[in-house]
């Protein structure tokens, strides 16, 4: 019996029968596992972080991330890696060391900017200002987060969701609230699945029939673009450097996410001679972090931290403020088509969030619905990428204000 | 609370600002390099193969038609990197 009892005191299940938040945890997990692997939404972060939700939240396994207070010492000084690992565990000590200094976010943004093309922005510039209109939910959303009680830092970190950029999410989050990160990160990438859901919703109840059927190739022909490169590879890779150097100069906490998506962008463009770099990027890099970045972020999603009010603040929120970015982008065109002859399909406003390319993807789709020789996708990465720029950009002022 | 929701004014406004300013910049950017370019120096660097310049010389329109018929019949999992004429 007592070595019944020994075995028994040994498994979780007496802490489990216990803690029933902790059931609900282990099936949230398993919901965001069942999300990514049968339906494939987002599986590579999603599948990662529901596993790490429910390693997490097994009691003794030690896995679960434990909040900064525990690891701070007197002075303001941390704990070292070596302590938190030995105190609290592996999952602590890639939290701290990878996640808490920001690193993975702007590591991942590199990996972004040596898949990303900025040649269909750089033949259709002047779409990229939609993808600063399309920026507004970001804010927008600040002002309800804030009636409903959450703090400046906390809405901020909400607002974020708007951009609908995953890295910017995590990365503004950890630097102004992380102790919203589970929530935030699960928000920004299952919004981010949703994409092919939300764009047409809002797209259909701003747009006429008429405006889904504009057909930019027929407005190209009656009013051509001013300018046509010639030598777009010397662009391609003079473009980063320069942009970098400005925005840097601008908007200097930008820099981590957006010098680290300018500089893998680089190594991209120069083509043979950096082509490793590149494919490191891309490849091993880019993997590893998502794997680091997902397990670590589902471990902060305890039962305790996670089965909130706020959360379900987040979940709303988040949703509103990809809903506005979307509709800020539409908008703006509207507002565009109103002064100008040449008209542009609202569409391609509403790639304006990051969510590259999926978003413009959906777009290209719903204006094929409407005029089957309506390809809409150049058009629509173009301000697609710029949102990318945009989201980072408006990461950058609210940790500057904000942090 | 007032205080909080004067901050959300304050971040709207230079938010907003500096989005649009950093994306007129990649506009302005975007643009003198394609002058410069133009102008000084059409012929290119010597990094790119034939493929890329049969690319960059399809209307954007066929690239599109390309790109999304791959993404389509691979289930979105394909991706274009060259587009290269057939020699017959």
């Amino acid at each position: 019996m007592e070595v019944l009892k020994q075995l028994y005191d040994m498994t979780a299940l007496g802490e489990i029968g216990e803690t029933p938040g902790v059931l609900l945890m282990i099936l949230i997990g398993g919901v965001l596992l069942y999300l990514g692997i049968v339906k494939k939404y987002e599986p590579l972060l999603l599948v990662p972080i529901g596993f790490g939700i429910i390693l997490a939240n097994l009691p003794g396994g030690n896995m679960d991330v434990v909040p900064a207070e525990l690891v701070e010492l007197p002075e303001h000084r941390y704990m070292n890696l070596f302590e938190i690992a030995s105190e609290y565990g592996i999952m602590n000590f890639i939290y701290y060391s990878l996640i808490k200094t920001g690193f993975l976010p702007p590591i991942i943004f590199m990996g972004v900017g040596a898949l990303t093309d900025f040649g269909p922005m750089l033949r259709n510039l002047r779409l990229a200002f939609f993808g600063a209109a399309a920026q507004i939910g970001i804010f927008g959303v600040f002002f309800g987060a804030i009636a409903l009680g959450f703090s400046p830092k906390e809405a901020g970190s909400l607002g974020i969701i708007g951009g609908a950029d995953g890295p910017t999410a995590i990365y503004t989050t950890i630097l102004l609230a992380p102790h919203l990160l589970g929530p935030i990160a699960i928000a920004a990438y299952s919004y981010m699945a949703l994409v092919p859901v939300i764009v047409p919703l809002v797209a259909k109840r701003l747009m006429t029939k008429r405006e889904f059927g504009i057909n930019m190739k027929k407005q190209d022909n009656l009013f051509p673009p001013r300018y046509k490169i010639k030598n777009i590879k010397m662009v391609k890779i003079v473009f980063p450097i320069v942009l970098g150097i400005v925005v840097a100069i601008l908007v200097p906490s930008s820099v981590p996410l957006l010098g680290m998506l300018l500089f893998g962008n680089l190594i991209k463009e120069i083509g043979a001679i950096t082509s490793r770099l590149s494919e490191a990027a891309t490849g091993p890099i880019m993997n590893t972090a998502t794997i680091f970045l997902g397990l670590a972020v589902g471990a902060t999603m305890t039962a305790d931290v996670f089965l909130d009010l706020k959360t379900l603040g987040i979940i709303v929120g988040g949703f509103l403020a990809f809903a506005i970015s979307i509709a800020g982008g539409i908008l703006a065109v509207k507002v565009y088509n109103l002064f100008s002859k040449k008209k542009i399909n609202p569409l391609v406003g509403a790639t304006g969030l990051s969510a590259v390319p999926m978003a413009s993807r959906v777009a290209n789709e719903l204006g094929l619905k409407y005029d089957s020789s309506n390809h809409l996708l150049q058009y629509c990465m173009a301000s697609n990428i710029s949102g990318v720029i945009g989201s980072a950009v408006a990461a950058g002022v609210l940790i500057s204000i904000l942090g | 609370m007032t205080e909080n929701f004067e901050q959300a004014w304050v971040l709207l406004g230079v938010g907003m600002i500096a989005v649009f300013a950093v994306l007129m910049l990649v506009v302005l950017i975007g643009n003198s390099l394609i002058i410069i370019s133009n102008r000084f120096f059409q012929e290119s660097l010597g990094l790119h193969n034939a493929g890329e310049s049969l690319q960059e010389s399809i209307s954007p329109s066929k690239v599109a038609a390309i790109v999304a018929g791959i993404k389509r019949v691979t289930g979105g999992r394909g991706e274009v990197l060259d587009i290269k004429r057939k020699d017959k």
